[in-house]
């Protein structure tokens, strides 16, 4: 019997720790720095990307968006001269409702795990879409096309297919914690950490690894690809960094997760960003986000640009 | 920022204090003023008592005066009435007595007055009384008549047990009787001479004893004489006999109506006159009767309670009033242990539904039914619909199946199913839909998880708001549903971990 409760840890420990929960989080954290009105700003992809584009932060572009259901057969015209590209719903979460076409030829379009579909079946997915089967709360959604990113071949040994994403979280418009998302065979190319990601906790003056996790366990190489995750290294980092604090900017949103992933070409960009940003990084970091937030509120120095606040955190993070 | 929350806090903690002390005080009035109980019992016995004076008047102004049980003494009284046609009726509140007065009338009269009388477990059958009155010592006609007299009291202190007065009553209530004590009584032994001959016996040892007249309460007792009872003052207390049997104490089932030296009733103007007494037994559920209470205690807060409502509104609230400490419960398996659900209030609704269906054959039904649903719901994705209408064909789907099973159930006699009609189907329609996308986007595992945790958060909620004691205590207390709504705006602040959170961030601290 006593055995079974071990599997709880003591709350007075996990506060020493700083660790946040999700009722702080909800009650201090977003309650306070979170305007209700802002939040369509980040839970529409759309208006999102339209901001982000008027303060020059880099994100995949827009191909087209269907907004009415008598749109979707149009679909074949708006991506005529497209050969891959990425549907999604506009108010999606948690990568929920993403078709990623690989390759689309003669009216097949492959999906990223190789999977190939007919224009019915993408159809369905749209219509899906749009009548708010992937958005919150269910209202009716938009669905919006970009194109694919080329991500960058510096991870191609870390995931298993998928998109490996770097989660920056923002707190008064400093990055303060950082993780890398690295997709597994059991979470199906996705990259969400319960459905059996890896996350990797990463250092926030270098971007590299420091720690990472499985399914809440720390774990030293990728269960599929058998990579060192230690060694692992993102590059650009300050480009990252810049990306989450230019968020700020953009959104006034005091605490959000931004999604960043690394481009061939382009660099990194901005996919998503998350006023609800949530607490698993502080696992794949073994760290409390608490502590960080408490040491920004206290020492961090107040009015910086963008540009200092990306210095800063570079140069005296811990 | 911390500040602001603490009076946050503080003014809940402060709501919080006020509710409470309020619910406690409505809860101690309601016990204390209108009987209410935290046991949930059906009904209360009550007893209509109609004394019915007839006379026939002489022609000259009418005035009848009728003792009338105190208020409090014995029973407890719901309601007092007169039906008394044309006559003007004043309450003598000091000497307990109904007084009805009319001008000279022609025909046979008849007045009804009627009592209504709950509860007697006050009954002491014991009435202090510290002012010793006053014996008038008996006179003796012939010196024979004393040495009868100092017969019996010989006689009577050869038993053991008992004070003086219960023995001589003992004595002259013995199924056998003495040959002496025999030769001392009359042969028409009315309870009445009885009484008279136990008074003259005692007052002979300077002991004061009185009569009592009123009225056994038992079911079928229609237009019978008021009963007699003897009063023996003993140590400072009027103690109640029985001069039937013996028996020392006031019975349980007694309305005493007149003591002592005044009459039962007097009737001035009317002669032949005569009181019968009938008695009516009747259960009444406990929240009509404190509404009696209520009026007699001359209380207009009932009238403003749910418990004056007409019974069918009645049921409606007492089934609403159980709802607060569901969503208590919901409030904190989600933000205190944190178990995720399918949808906030899902698992309530199917609380409620089990509570309508029955336990187990509820419960049956909904996994034959989200079964059955989710498999639909897998044909339903070959077809490619669009979200409503595949939603709608999900739902008049389930109200199919519903009707499916309810034929199946009746027929074959098989009651279980025939429970599927109360399941709400729109929600039961939601959580196919949702499970049937987690199924697909997260997998079986997930998807099954999920259901089994929205059935596990139902199956509590249902053992709370089906238990019979809350139920009752949640309608007759109502007012700790306000606590219950500070206690979830307090919750509203609680910044704490969740209990699932602890063993998610355990490998925080197992690190390091």
């Amino acid at each position: 019997m006593w055995e079974y409760f071990k599997i709880f840890s003591n709350p007075k420990k996990l506060r020493e720790r700083g660790v946040l929960g999700m009722n702080a989080r909800n009650y201090y954290i977003i309650g306070q720095h979170n305007k209700r009105s802002l939040y369509p700003l980040v839970d529409d992809k759309v208006q999102t990307k339209m901001l982000a584009d008027k303060i020059n932060i880099n994100t995949p572009h827009k191909i087209g968006v269907i907004e009415h259901q008598y749109e979707v057969k149009d679909l074949l015209r708006i991506v005529e001269g497209y050969s891959e590209f990425v549907i999604k719903p506009a108010h999606g979460s948690q990568g929920k409702g993403v078709l990623v076409i690989k390759n689309f030829a003669n009216g097949i379009f492959t999906t990223a795990s190789g999977k190939e579909l007919g224009f019915n079946e993408v159809y369905k997915h749209v219509s899906n879409i749009l009548s708010g089967l992937y958005s919150l709360g269910g209202q009716y959604d938009t669905a919006l096309i970009e194109e694919l990113v080329h991500f960058s071949n510096v991870f191609q040994n870390f995931s298993y297919q998928g998109i490996p994403d770097v989660r920056v979280i923002v707190y008064k418009g400093y990055p303060i914690m950082s993780m890398m998302r690295l997709a597994t065979k059991e979470s199906d190319g996705r990259a969400n950490l319960h459905q059996g990601a890896v996350g990797v906790g990463l250092n926030m003056r270098t971007g590299c690894a420091n720690n990472a996790v499985s399914h809440n366990l720390p774990i030293a190489t990728h269960p599929d690809t058998g990579a060192d995750l230690m060694t692992l290294q993102v590059p650009m980092w300050k480009e990252h960094l810049m990306i989450g604090a230019l968020a700020f900017e953009m959104t006034g949103l005091g605490y959000l997760g931004a999604d960043i992933v690394l481009d061939k070409f382009r660099g990194p960009m901005m996919l998503e960003l998350n006023a609800r940003p949530g607490l698993a990084i502080q696992i794949a970091n073994c760290r409390g986000l608490k502590e960080v937030i408490k040491n920004v509120d206290k020492y961090y120095p107040k009015g910086l640009s963008a540009q200092q606040r990306v210095d800063y955190v570079l140069n005296n993070a811990k | 920022m911390k500040k602001k929350i603490c009076s946050v806090r503080g003014i809940l903690a402060i709501c919080l204090f006020l509710a409470v002390a309020f619910a406690s005080f409505a809860t101690y009035y309601k016990i204390a003023h209108w009987g209410f109980s935290f046991k949930p019992h059906e009904g209360t016995e009550i007893w209509t008592v109609d004394a019915h004076i007839s006379f026939i008047p002489t022609g000259e102004p009418i005035e009848v005066a009728l003792s009338t049980p105190r208020l409090g003494a014995e029973y407890k009284i719901l309601s007092e009435d007169v039906v008394a046609k044309g006559y003007t009726i004043t309450k003598d509140e000091k000497n307990h007595r109904m007084i009805m007065k009319s001008a000279p009338k022609k025909h046979k009269q008849d007045i009804y007055y009627r009592i209504m009388l709950y509860d007697n477990e006050d009954v002491v059958g014991k009435i202090r009384d510290y002012n010793k009155p006053k014996v008038t010592k008996p006179t003796f006609e012939s010196e024979q008549q004393r040495a009868m007299v100092e017969e019996i009291w010989k006689l009577a202190e050869t038993q053991k047990e008992g004070t003086s007065a219960a023995k001589i009553i003992k004595l002259l209530t013995a199924e056998v009787l003495k040959p002496e004590v025999d030769t001392f009584l009359p042969v028409k032994k009315s309870q009445r001479i009885m009484a008279e001959k136990i008074m003259y016996l005692l007052s002979y040892k300077n002991i004061a004893s009185r009569i009592v007249r009123g009225v056994k309460i038992s079911e079928k007792r229609r237009e019978a004489p008021a009963d007699l009872m003897l009063e023996v003052y003993e140590g400072g207390k009027w103690m109640v006999y029985n001069i039937e049997t013996g028996a020392a104490g006031l019975p349980k089932n007694f309305v005493v109506f007149q003591r002592g030296g005044v009459s039962l009733y007097d009737v001035v103007g009317g002669r032949h006159s005569d009181i019968k007494f009938s008695v009516i037994q009747s259960a009444v559920s406990s929240f009509k009767m404190a509404g009696k209470r209520a009026k007699y205690e001359d209380s207009r807060v009932f009238d403003f309670t749910i418990y004056n409502l007409p019974t069918l509104e009645q049921n409606t609230l007492k089934w609403l009033m159980i709802f607060p400490l569901g969503i208590l419960l919901v409030v904190l398996l989600r933000n205190v242990i944190g178990i995720p659900t399918m949808g906030t209030f899902t698992p309530m609704l199917v609380a409620m539904s089990l509570v309508r269906t029955g336990f187990c054959a509820g419960l049956i039904c909904f996994a034959l039914i989200i079964a059955l649903g989710l498999l639909i719901r897998t044909l339903l994705t070959r077809l490619n619909l669009l979200l409503v209408p595949r939603i709608s064909a999900v739902v008049i789907f389930v109200i199919l199946i519903m009707q499916v099973l309810t034929i199946f159930g009746y027929q074959y006699d098989i009651r279980i199913a025939s429970s599927a009609v109360f399941f709400p189907i729109i929600i039961t329609a939601w959580i196919i839909e949702r499970a049937s996308i987690t199924w697909e986007e997260e997998g079986a595992q997930n998807a099954t998880k999920q259901i089994i945790n929205t059935s596990l958060v139902a199956v509590l909620t249902y053992f709370v708001i089906s238990n019979t004691y809350i139920r009752h205590i949640m309608f007759a207390f109502n007012e700790w549903n306000l606590v219950i709504l500070i206690l979830v705006m307090q919750l509203g602040t609680y910044t704490g971990y969740r209990l699932v959170e602890l063993k998610r961030f355990a490998p925080l601290i197992k690190e390091k």
